[in-house]
């Protein structure tokens, strides 16, 4: 962005420097060398896309090749956009300062289903028509992709294409594709967009006939000509060591949600939690060496002086070297002052050694996730821990002077009853009561328990996907009994997620194109930063679904009967849906499903192929 | 081959300071986001610094002074204390390699003054505002001679109107190049710090400068230079 032009308006919005760029390691490019000008699209604000890992890493590979310039796009907040629409300023690219408008490709990363109406809205502010059917080929190209793309459906008639799973490789082939059309006049955007759903991984919404049933159901998805694929198959990268890596990153001059180096150690989860997409979509499971890690992490340290290492998995305890890369690191971090964080623990493998290894466990709380109440709704879910798992965890914390414990727990999952919520209860005070029984504890501080609980939302390609959510006036009449039972409890505090925010997340998971309808109406109206408070507004989803001809409950409560054809049935993820539906009826049966480290459960994500650290 | 420049040597434990300077972008940048920015660039630089003892280290650094948000700087000064023995030029290109050409040092050296020595600041200040002549030059000269010079001023034992001239030590308005400018000396000591914005909102309120439309009005506030009690250029 031009900052000297903007300088009369900079000053006068919140964090200018969300706008300017000029960081350290940014990328620029040669303008006469470059054939594809890509725009990556983070639609949240400044400090949460800079801290994404996706974009980093993707920005590595995008800019590698040497024609294409990936530049980086963030949305304005909401006094920015004002001041923009006000005096006509339209969205740019970080790095060049240019309109976005006249990139060829335009891609958005969809991380969560309340980001729909500022992505869309982006595109609104670069004076980018918004339906992709009114674009011509003099507009960008307008990519998406992201864990949201697995169900693409309700923003399908906004997008061109969506980028299947993992884009580290797919995305240059795309690019590659696009350099080929446009050098030899073959470029049309029909023609390139049939030519683009023959890569493995791409999804092109106008390339398929929807047609619905009289009680509202999908009938089938039949693709518009004999080449295109019936359904999509993800991509994901074989070896992870070899995968493109960012080893220098953009140094963002203001502080970001994640201001550090971020090692990601293994894609995948063996655990097979119920209820979690991300379990399932990043199937299967590939580790990369700690050999590489440490490399990496040595690299990253010199390159950004960041003095936070965090390894991220979606369950580092499981990361099959764990105590190998955590001694490897050990070796020069003190010294270098540097501190390693490991998100996501998970209770039944938190000990005492990894608590003293690591720092954000030193200082700081503790967080650990039983998600439900009692054994019984924990096996439904396939949770896998126990309240023996919990209580030795939390014993350890407090024996190492820590006294305030948080637990994540989830309202409204299947089968749930209240005594499952009065459940969360108990567990909370049985939390407490083992502070008292550990002799070690730090009687100097109170002991304070903080229990977290979330609204379930049914997502695609989860055992859970068919589930109906709880109507909002359950999941309040859950959320207050809890309450009042914890009112009593001093030293419990308890936070709930809002149960109206939970609900149009669930209508948007498991939308079908008509959707699109809605989220027009909701751009057109300004709507935006759904995931922020100064953003949500729940009347005005209500209006423009009612506007939009859209029974919200359709989506959200309504149980998907198990042999309809889901929205998402045109994406194929690996795991087959014979798993999911083995998986959903072993949750009625409150059987739990051992690890892949234990055992194989057949769940198909091995079909991929790649470096699979676990799969027969 | 020969050393051209003959370069000081830091012992360990010694400070070494840096004069640079920062622009454009970096004007938008918060002194703490600052602070962290060069602790970055002394990690990448490889520079050894010294890390404080006890349970949460942190780099032994300081600031001549806390910028504010809006202001660019020609002369800006940071001390680092050693953990080794560096030479002090190749440690003043190794922080510039690492930072972005709006902000670089521009010398290095041991120093010999403290940071409480500071008592004045100059500040250029570029109003590019409808109207700027000669006469506008002028109408904006009286109001910054008013006596008091009332500004409403914000801090922590309230908002209130507040005199600002005992800090405003010399001032000079003219009119250059469509703008006016003006050079001002404020004082810059602890005790009496005085934010150049503050001369601007009197501005705006007296002569009705920067009224219009801001894609074409703008200004700049640039640090030129900071100064000891007499006047002495502070090194």
């Amino acid at each position: 962005m031009n900052h000297e032009l903007l300088s009369g308006i900079l000053k006068t919005v919140t964090k200018p420097g969300r706008y300017t760029g000029g960081e350290f390691g940014e990328i620029q490019k040669d303008k006469s060398d470059v054939r594809v000008r890509f725009a990556f699209c983070f639609p949240d604000t400044y400090e949460i896309g800079m801290s994404n890992l996706g974009v980093r890493i993707l920005y590595e590979a995008l800019n590698r090749v040497p024609t294409v310039w990936c530049e980086r796009v963030y949305a304005p907040w909401m006094d920015m956009d004002e001041k923009m629409r006000e005096y006509g300023i339209p969205l740019t690219a970080h790095e060049s300062g240019d309109p976005i408008a006249a990139f060829d490709i335009v891609a958005f990363t969809l991380q969560y289903e309340l980001c729909y109406t500022t992505a869309l809205h982006m595109l609104k502010i670069a004076g980018i028509p918004l339906f992709s059917r009114d674009r011509t080929d003099e507009h960008p190209i307008i990519l998406g992709g992201g864990p949201c793309a697995y169900n693409p459906e309700p923003v399908a008639d906004f997008f061109d294409l969506f980028s299947i799973g993992e884009g580290e490789e797919a995305l240059p082939e795309l690019c590659a594709l696009y350099e080929r059309m446009k050098a030899d006049g073959s470029y049309t955007r029909e023609a390139f967009l049939r030519e683009a759903s023959h890569i493995e991984g791409f999804y092109v919404p106008s390339l398929y006939e929807v047609t619905y049933k009289a009680d509202g159901t999908i009938e089938r998805y039949t693709p518009r000509y004999p080449d295109v694929p019936a359904r999509v198959r993800k991509r994901i990268v074989g070896n992870l060591d070899e995968a493109p890596y960012p080893e220098k990153l953009v140094m963002p001059f203001i502080e970001t949600v994640h201001d550090r180096i971020v090692l990601e150690v293994n894609r995948g989860c063996i655990r097979g939690c119920r209820f979690c997409q991300a379990g399932m979509v990043y199937r299967p499971i590939r580790e990369k060496s700690p050999e590489k890690l440490c490399q990496l992490a040595k690299c990253l340290y010199e390159n950004t002086g960041y003095e936070e290492i965090s390894l991220i998995s979606l369950s580092i305890s499981d990361y099959s070297e764990i105590r190998k890369l955590t001694d490897a690191l050990l070796t020069w971090t003190d010294d270098a002052h540097v501190s390693l964080s490991l998100p996501s623990l998970r209770i039944d493998s938190f000990s005492e050694e990894l608590m003293q290894k690591v720092s954000s466990v030193r200082t700081g709380g503790i967080t650990f996730a039983p998600e439900a109440g009692t054994q019984r709704l924990r096996d439904v879910i396939n949770k896998n821990v126990t309240e023996e798992d919990l209580l030795r965890a939390v014993g350890i914390a407090f024996k190492n002077g820590k006294n305030n414990v948080k637990l994540y727990f989830m309202n409204g999952l299947p089968t749930e009853t209240m005594e499952d919520v009065e459940g969360i209860a108990e567990l909370a005070s049985h939390v407490i009561t083992q502070f008292y029984r550990t002799p070690e504890r730090n009687k100097m501080r109170p002991v304070s328990v903080t229990v977290s609980v979330s609204c379930f939302v049914p997502k695609p390609f989860t055992p859970f996907q068919w589930e109906a959510q709880d109507p909002i006036e359950v999941l309040k009449e859950k959320q207050e009994h809890l309450r009042s039972i914890l009112a009593e409890r001093k030293k419990i505090r308890y936070n709930w997620h809002d149960a109206e925010v939970s609900h149009v997340e669930a209508v948007l998971a498991r939308g079908d194109r008509r959707l699109c309808a809605a989220l027009a109406l909701a751009v057109e109206e300004d709507m935006m930063f759904d995931a922020w408070d100064e953003g949500f507004s729940y009347e005005r989803w209500c209006s423009v679904f009612e506007r939009a001809g859209i029974d919200p409950a359709f989506y959200a409560n309504r149980a998907f009967g198990l042999d309809e054809w889901l929205p998402w049935d045109v994406i194929d993820i690996g795991v087959s849906k014979s798993f999911l539906l083995r998986e959903h009826e072993r949750a009625y049966a409150e059987k739990t499903t051992p690890a892949c480290s234990e055992h194989c459960s057949g769940c198909g994500a091995n079909q991929l192929g790649g470096k699979t650290r676990w799969c027969k | 081959m020969v050393q051209m420049i003959l370069s000081d040597t830091a012992a360990p434990n010694a400070v070494v300071r840096l004069r640079f300077f920062k622009r454009g972008s970096l004007a938008y940048i918060a002194h703490l986001d600052l602070v962290r920015t060069v602790t970055k660039v002394l990690v990448r630089a490889g520079i050894p610094v010294r890390y404080s003892e006890g349970f949460n280290p942190h780099p032994k650094i300081a600031f001549a002074t806390a910028m504010s948000i809006g202001l660019e700087s020609d002369c800006e000064f940071l001390d680092v204390r050693m953990a080794k023995t560096v030479d002090v030029e190749a440690l003043r290109l190794a922080f510039n390699q690492n930072l972005t050409p709006e902000m670089q040092a521009v010398e290095a050296y041991l120093p010999e003054t403290k940071f409480t020595d500071i008592a004045y600041s100059s500040y250029r200040i570029t109003l590019v505002t409808q109207g700027a002549d000669e006469a506008l030059a002028a109408k904006c000269r009286d109001a910054l001679a008013e006596r008091p010079l009332t500004v409403f001023k914000r801090s922590k034992s309230g908002d209130k109107d507040t005199d600002i001239s005992a800090s405003v030590k010399a001032c000079a308005v003219r009119y250059e190049n469509g703008a006016i400018v003006i050079d001002a000396t404020l004082t810059a000591d602890n005790a009496g710090f005085l934010n150049p914005e503050y001369l601007v909102t009197h501005l705006k309120a007296r002569c009705g400068v920067l009224s219009g439309d801001p894609m074409k009005e703008r200004y700049t506030l640039l640090r030129t230079g900071l100064y000891r009690a007499d006047m002495t250029p502070f090194r």
